[in-house]
């Protein structure tokens, strides 16, 4: 009896280990992205339309952008999706990437409590954020090194405004944008998110938001999306060529196509802005 | 509130339709799972019960290196398995990283352990009369090793059970050296923290139920194994 | 009459306190020999040194006329030891009782199973299938000797086999060891208090106190006395 069982537990081991083997594509593309990016839910249709038109079969993981970019040194991608420019900027000086490659952006909106106890609506960025910090208002922050941390930071940087760290109104959350924004709500304050996620956001509070967009269109609020392959010299395992494939395509107008046609909720997310 | 109640019939929806995202979450614990235990089963019993039978110098401070590896925190051993298995690290060339089997490389480092020192518990604490009892009926070393695990038995499931409630409920490292890419490496765990970061609370919850189930099977047929062992 | 055992100048120390010292003793191989004397005496001591379980500090132990340094798994295959407490595996009376056979690759394990159990007073349609958790003491005592008797060996030792059994049971152990020597020619040293229950079933008797052999046990055995020096037990009374 005891030795069935034993022959059955190898059976099963041995069983998992062949399905459990990486599937051995050659045709098969890592990308390191964002969780923001992730969320959109913009990539499963990107990965759908590219199978379709070149065969590469696109995996990514969804990390802060802190991580991705680490992936991206570590050689353990093939490509990045990331949307914080002056890091992407560094780690191509560095020689990690190659070709970076702007392909769409979407935009970034002020939000809070339709109250608005600090009055920012309609106002730019920069002088919303002053408003915020004179009126000591609640205001929660990524704090996790992400895109939209680095934004954030770059916003109060752009107002002329001390990084509120250490104020008592002011909350490093050090979560994902959903977390974030329930714990604005939570709290009646205001947060800074992409407007994919709020729109997600929007739809999950059916029609009753604890926030609302107070502030949007104003330029430092664009987001900018960039493609970059994994330098070939620094990682010889990389994919090199289905990396340029998938960048090339991205930037192409069929892939500008399916970026520009994607919504959410039925509203459109990205605007596709890669050089003719 | 709700979410507790929606998380319920969400579970019971997502078995019933066969929902291929959940079942793939499944699969891909039981796998993750599977490969961790046999590999900690495999390399810890033995270990536990050297440590436990034999004596040798620096005997107590292997003891006590064990029991301190038991409070190690998941993360460390994530990234520290991260550094191996990344492909700038010494393992790289194994392609490991992002896959089930990198992730249960991990794992079976957080049970380790546990298996090691309560195997070797077990062992400690057998009748000192085995060893002679068995020695007087004739038996050679080889049968005199395996009474001696067959007696501590009862510990090692002990163990065994310990080891895989720790090793299905991780979270830290399977999103560490697994990614959680769908399909692939996307375990029950790191989904759950997929969907509450999403705000899906209610998701959460139904991956929770799932994963308790399954938790509630494993631990049931253990239940069966031992009580017909002690017949 | 050839000596099963022959040991000389024998010398057994725990944590460097001397517990047995024999200058000289031989069993002859058939015999019964009985070992009494006080608690602590080293009667149990002598009875594992015999059943190779043990390794003297000093001296040496000779079986069949050989040397037992290094051989000792290949003579436990026939020398057995039936300790004052016994310890049953984890498992049913059955599987306890066949677990020497099954080393050995018997194939009538079954058979001899239930012989064994029967000879101790168990019956084995009651008492095969039980776990080791749903005996008595006395229970367990007597599994442990069907365990002993089952493998048929060429040296039954057994130490103070009747302890904490009512006399039905004592009978029965009596019986059961001597048909052991009756059916294959057995060599039998039991230790024991019960002088009288000795009496009436070894050779001969030798007094163990303070690790020291003194002479012939009080009331010797029909078999007469031993000899000052030399103690050779189970002789007397034998054709050569």
């Amino acid at each position: 009896m005891r030795i069935r069982i034993w022959k059955h537990c190898l059976l099963g081991f041995a069983l998992t280990l062949l399905l459990c083997v990486p599937a051995l594509a050659d045709q098969t593309l890592m990308m390191a992205t964002t969780t923001s990016t992730d969320d959109t839910g913009l990539l499963p249709v990107l990965a759908e339309a590219l199978k379709k038109d070149t065969g590469l079969e696109l995996k990514w993981v969804a990390v802060g952008t802190g991580k991705a970019l680490e992936h991206g040194k570590n050689c353990d991608v093939d490509v990045l999706l990331v949307h914080a420019p002056a890091a992407e900027k560094k780690f191509v000086e560095d020689g990690y990437g190659v070709n970076r490659t702007e392909v769409m952006y979407n935009d970034f909106v002020l939000v809070g409590p339709a109250a608005d106890p600090a009055k920012i609506k309609g106002k730019t960025a920069d002088a919303a954020l002053a408003a915020i910090a004179a009126a000591k208002a609640p205001f929660v922050s990524r704090g996790d090194d992400s895109g939209t941390h680095k934004m954030e930071q770059a916003l109060w940087k752009g107002a002329n405004l001390p990084l509120p760290d250490k104020e008592s109104w002011y909350v490093s959350a050090g979560q994902g944008m959903l977390a974030t924004l329930n714990m604005a709500g939570e709290r009646k304050g205001y947060t800074l998110v992409d407007r994919g996620t709020y729109i997600t956001y929007d739809d999950q509070a059916k029609g009753k938001p604890a926030l609302v967009v107070l502030v949007e269109g104003d330029k430092p609020l664009l987001n900018q999306y960039s493609v970059i392959p994994v330098n070939a010299e620094k990682c010889s395992k990389a994919k090199f060529e289905a990396a340029e494939t998938f960048r090339k395509w991205l930037a192409s107008e069929k892939g500008q196509k399916v970026v520009g046609d994607f919504t959410v909720k039925g509203k459109k997310l990205f605007t596709p802005n890669a050089a003719k | 509130m709700n979410y507790l109640v929606d998380g319920l019939r969400q579970a019971l929806l997502l078995l019933a339709q066969g929902d291929a995202a959940t079942f793939s979450a499944v699969w891909t614990t039981l796998a993750v799972t599977f490969e961790a235990m046999a590999a900690t089963l495999v390399c810890g019993v033995p270990a536990g019960f050297f440590l436990g039978y034999a004596t040798f110098p620096g005997k107590r401070a292997a003891r006590l290196l064990v029991e301190t590896f038991l409070s190690f925190p998941t993360v460390v051993i994530g990234l520290v398995v991260y550094a191996f298995l990344s492909r700038r690290g010494p393992l790289g060339e194994w392609g490991l990283l992002f896959t089930v089997p990198g992730m249960a490389v991990g794992l079976t480092i957080l049970g380790l352990p546990i298996v090691i020192a309560l195997t070797a518990q077990a062992v400690e604490n057998l009748d000192p009369r085995l060893r002679p009892t068995l020695l007087t009926l004739g038996a050679k070393p080889r049968h005199v090793f395996w009474a001696t695990l067959s007696e501590a038995r009862f510990g090692i499931l002990l163990a065994t059970t310990a080891a895989f409630g720790r090793i299905v409920s991780e979270i830290g490292i399977s999103m560490m050296l697994g990614g959680n890419i769908k399909w692939d490496t996307r375990t029950i765990t790191t989904a759950i923290a997929l969907e509450t970061g999403k705000g899906e609370f209610a998701t959460g919850i139904a991956l929770g139920l799932v994963l308790m189930g399954i938790a509630f099977l494993v631990n049931l047929a253990a239940a069966v194994c031992r009580r017909r062992q002690a017949a | 009459m050839s000596a099963l055992y022959e040991l000389s100048d024998i010398v057994q120390r725990y944590d460097g306190r001397e517990v047995l010292c024999l200058p000289q003793l031989s069993i002859a191989a058939g015999s019964i020999v009985g070992l009494a004397g006080p608690n602590g005496g080293g009667k149990s001591t002598l009875l594992r040194l015999l059943a190779f379980l043990e390794f003297p500090v000093a001296g040496e132990v000779r079986y069949r006329g050989q040397a037992t340094r290094g051989r000792e798994f290949a003579l436990r295959g026939e020398v057995t030891c039936f300790p004052q407490e016994p310890y049953l595996l984890k498992r049913s009376v059955r599987a306890n009782v066949g677990y020497g056979l099954a080393l050995r690759g018997a194939t009538d394990i079954r058979e001899r199973v239930d012989a064994a159990l029967a000879q101790v007073g168990l019956d084995p349609a009651r008492f095969a299938g039980r776990s080791w958790r749903q005996l008595s003491g006395g229970e367990v005592k007597r599994v442990a000797l069907a365990a002993r008797l089952a493998l048929r060996p060429a040296v039954l030792l057994l130490d103070e086999p009747t302890a904490n059994l009512d006399r039905d049971s004592a009978e029965l152990v009596r019986r059961a060891v001597l048909s052991a020597r009756e059916a294959h020619g057995a060599t039998l040293v039991i230790s024991g208090h019960d002088q009288p229950w000795l009496r009436a079933i070894c050779d001969d008797i030798l007094w163990l106190a303070d690790g020291r052999l003194a002479g012939p046990a009080a009331n010797p055995g029909p078999s007469g006395a031993v000899s000052d020096n030399t103690t050779f037990a189970g002789n007397s009374g034998r054709q050569s």
